[in-house]
């Protein structure tokens, strides 16, 4: 064997990827020639010296999220309908209650990001990068940030004053993030014109956070909070009402 | 294959998954979502697929959301400059065992693997801390074996002067 012949060959001889008829040619180069000796050598070397690489565990908030998925908490009452049909599909060998039953799991990770998002927004101190309650601050901030104008309203009135914006990326979309309070409860409306995996309205309820989904004049909306889930449906209706 | 749950299958990968991801993007909160996304396609396929190789599988998803998201504009990355490469294979005899132990030469390792284009960084990861087969390897990052084979060996002669530089003390230069 040559050393031309060894070197195209030393990489799967070191891991071990040689049958032993092949490898046996590459193991008498090896011992007998001292460039390809050297050439192992440094293989090896490299070999341990990988072993000091990181290895990044998954952080255990997205363990959590992918776990909590196996239960999809609180569906509206239809989708719910739908899930009882979709077992009964199942159980008939039927190909429709799959489907439903896939979307509903998509679904719960969509949910779940957009709480991860806002929980972190929470957790980091950034809330948002326009601060005001002057929706007509808000607003024109996100003028060339966004191919779509997000609806931003002043619903000081209505108990629900505007904090800021601020934009977020999910799930590889782009979302105008809006932040109003009441008392000290945060609520994020998150607003995307991207295409919505989910086409029906959505009321979920994730470790205490209560979510609200919906779709209006081709954006979708995503509503979280740690408010109760009465006065989130109040806000949610308000955000709506104020589209038409 | 008996069926098994989605969480069964795929959550005990979550960390070879997320590994693997976090070299790919090289940052947390891109491999996050790299993940995350990665998850809810796997998910969508799910039914569908009879792998006996879940880890693989989910390795090959990881790589195509991570590969898809480079598309979109704005993300672009350059790609491995191959014809570029050449090969600088040291002929010097050096006695490397014992500057392995230092610690600047795991950061510089880590930068270094780092800094490889990404078709060799994933095919060192995906060997030497993922621990997967060339066969493996070839179907995670669809290539034949030949190419996961050259790719290999030329990551690796990319990293071995990274080993030397460090503590090149005298007695070798």
């Amino acid at each position: 064997m040559t050393c031309h012949e060894a070197i195209r060959a030393l990489d799967a001889y070191i891991d071990d990827e040689l049958s032993a008829q092949e490898a046996m040619p590459v193991r008498a180069h090896v011992r007998s020639c001292v460039y390809c000796f050297q050439r192992a050598q440094d293989r090896e070397a490299l070999r341990r010296a990988l072993r000091t690489l990181p290895y990044y565990g998954a952080p255990t908030r997205l363990g959590i999220t992918i776990a909590a998925r196996g239960t999809v908490r609180s569906v509206l009452p239809k989708a719910r309908g739908w899930a009882i049909a979709a077992t009964v599909a199942i159980a008939a060998g039927g190909g429709l209650g799959v489907r439903v039953w896939t979307r509903m799991h998509v679904t719960s990770v969509v949910a779940e990001q957009v709480m991860a998002r806002h929980v972190n927004a929470l957790a980091t101190q950034h809330l948002v990068d326009v601060r005001s309650s002057d929706q007509h601050t808000v607003k024109p901030w996100f003028q060339g940030k966004l191919d779509f104008a997000p609806p931003v309203y002043d619903l000081a009135d209505a108990g629900f004053p505007l904090i800021g914006g601020r934009v977020d990326r999910i799930g590889g979309r782009t979302f105008a993030a809006l932040v109003y309070q009441r008392r000290l409860h945060v609520i994020t409306t998150f607003v995307s014109d991207a295409e919505d995996p989910i086409p029906e309205d959505l009321v979920e309820t994730i470790r205490g956070f209560h979510e609200r989904h919906w779709t209006d004049h081709g954006m979708c909306f995503w509503v979280v909070s740690d408010l109760n889930a009465e006065e989130l449906a109040e806000f949610a209706s308000l955000i709506r009402s104020k589209a038409i | 294959m008996p069926r098994r749950s989605f969480e069964d299958v795929v959550v005990p990968h979550l960390d070879a998954a997320f590994n693997y991801a976090r070299w790919l993007t090289r940052n947390d909160a891109d491999a996050e979502d790299v993940v995350r996304d990665a998850v809810a396609r796997a998910f969508r396929f799910f039914s569908s697929v009879r792998t006996n190789n879940a880890r693989s599988w989910l390795f090959t998803i990881v790589r195509r959301t991570w590969y898809s998201r480079l598309g979109e504009p704005g993300n672009r990355i350059p790609s491995t400059e191959y014809d570029e490469l050449t090969d600088r294979r040291s002929d010097e005899v050096l006695r490397m065992d014992e500057l392995l132990m230092r610690r600047e030469q795991a950061e510089r390792v880590r930068r270094a693997v780092e800094q490889l284009p990404m078709d060799f960084r994933e095919v060192i990861v995906l060997r030497e801390l993922e621990g997967l087969s060339y066969k493996e390897i070839a179907t995670v990052v669809d290539i034949p074996i030949d190419t996961v084979i050259s790719r290999l060996s030329r990551a690796r002669e990319r990293l071995i002067p990274v080993l030397v530089t460090v503590g090149a003390t005298g007695d070798h230069k």
